[in-house]
């Protein structure tokens, strides 16, 4: 093959529809030709664009196994150094016990969630049915294409964002506070229609974020967030924490 | 559900990071920065797996190897030869394609019981609408290619298969397959605004 030819083979290789020959024959090209490597660069780049429309979900447990398994992986050393110093025998003993302790903390509540998921097989059956729902429903609204998005902040910090839909007759409320209210309070979620507000769901104690689904949501002026005693109240407690205006 | 499950799924999200920069702290072994990398690119690398691979089973499997290698080898990311995502998602695109190579004719996995997500989290849910735009750009920026550019494109980065099997499906002669890739590439970098610093 000339060089021509190989070169040719940038495209295919950036999206990695490539054989293996093929790919070997191309990095030796690329080492010795700064040009071709810049451009390989900037159409890999492009090609990595092409993830974000995949976008989906994973399993909760994913994370949870993730993060399992990388307290236990080491990692490689910096390709580029020269003369990288070996680690000294006591950094290396410090080392492993951070590493031991973040194997405690990251475990510690990953066999706490699996302790409840092994008793409750049935009832996480349902949970996750529903989560799927949720999920689903979730997507289902964000992707609407006549979506609006408005975003507030919060007293206290933090921000809270309403996407909402006429087409789906639905909003999602995403609430994320820096901190949770002072004195043991808690968030509470408000639609607001004229003089009348309903609750959309109240928030546990300590907890600041929410994703909340929203029926009807259009129907309504506006949405608020407030803070009310744990368990919430039936009507909100002034001032509003938040809110954004449904338009 | 127990009061401390609900703690551990509801983390106080910290502010918006930023790929590279926490990518830099992983390769200094930080496992919290990597726990906030995982949050910003997951879903998409699980979902570009899953894509690519159809079964959730093995793109779960395969998504799970991917990120860990990410926390593997972050010393080896160049910064200069490109962003982080795009590097992580080379990877994980690296991996699915050549599961779908090794694994054309198996078939039959069994079905993992898919039982651990419990709410939709926020951060992910707060991703998908900041994403949202860009991934509308994706989308619209594929609508500028030519129908042969955009089919040599998605066929091999979505569906996995090399640029001989898209010529074959295509019916179209390979050197064309070859320039399709490269230009239709160029194209979506250059609608897409994608610059390498370096």
């Amino acid at each position: 093959m000339t060089t021509a030819d190989i070169h040719a083979l940038v495209g295919a290789y950036a999206l990695n529809a490539v054989d293996d020959l093929e790919r070997a024959a191309f990095d030796r090209h690329v080492a010795g030709c700064d040009s071709c490597r810049a451009e390989l660069d900037e159409l890999r780049e492009a090609a990595g664009r092409l993830a974000d429309p995949a976008w989906s979900v994973p399993p909760r447990r994913l994370r949870v196994e993730v993060l399992n398994k990388v307290s236990r992986t080491r990692q490689l050393p910096p390709v580029t150094s020269p003369a990288a110093e070996p680690v000294r025998r006591a950094d290396r003993r410090r080392w492993l016990v951070a590493a031991a302790a973040a194997v405690l903390l990251a475990g510690g509540t990953g066999v706490a969630v699996y302790a409840v998921q092994e008793q409750r097989l049935g009832e996480q059956r349902d949970l996750a049915t529903a989560a799927e729902q949720h999920e689903a429903r979730t997507r289902g609204i964000l992707a609407s294409p006549d979506l609006v998005i408005r975003t507030a902040r919060m007293i206290g910090g933090g921000k809270v964002t309403l996407a909402y839909s006429y087409a789906q007759d639905a909003g999602v409320i995403m609430l994320g506070a820096d901190a949770p209210p002072p004195n043991g309070e808690v968030f509470q979620m408000w639609t607001l229609r004229g003089e009348q507000a309903t609750s959309a769901g109240v928030l546990a104690v300590g907890q600041t974020t929410a994703v909340q689904i929203v029926e009807g949501l259009p129907d309504n002026d506006a949405i608020g967030i407030t803070a009310e005693p744990a368990g919430g109240a039936d009507q909100p407690s002034l001032p509003l924490v938040s809110s954004v205006q449904i338009v | 559900m127990s009061e401390r499950a609900r703690d551990h799924l509801t983390a106080v999200p910290d502010p918006p990071p930023d790929a590279a920069g926490l990518l830099r702290l992983v390769a200094r072994g930080d496992e919290k920065a990597f726990g906030r990398l995982y949050d910003m690119v997951a879903p998409r690398v699980y979902g570009l797996i899953r894509r690519v691979l159809r079964d959730p089973a093995q793109a779960e499997e395969v998504a799970q190897e991917v990120l860990v290698e990410v926390w593997r080898t972050a010393a080896r990311f160049d910064a200069a030869r490109g962003s982080a995502t795009s590097w992580i998602f080379t990877i994980a695109h690296r991996r699915a394609v050549d599961r779908v190579r090794a694994e054309q004719a198996a078939s039959d996995r069994v079905m993992k019981v898919g039982a651990a997500a419990v709410d939709t989290p926020y951060d992910e849910v707060a991703d998908e609408v900041a994403g949202r735009l860009e991934r509308q750009q994706v989308r619209s920026c594929l609508d500028e290619l030519t129908q042969l550019q955009r089919q040599a494109v998605t066929l091999a980065y979505y569906r996995g298969y090399s640029y001989r099997e898209v010529a074959d499906l295509l019916e179209t002669p390979l050197p064309t397959v070859k320039t399709r890739m490269r230009d239709g590439l160029i194209r979506l970098r250059d609608c897409l605004g994608v610059e390498v610093p370096a």
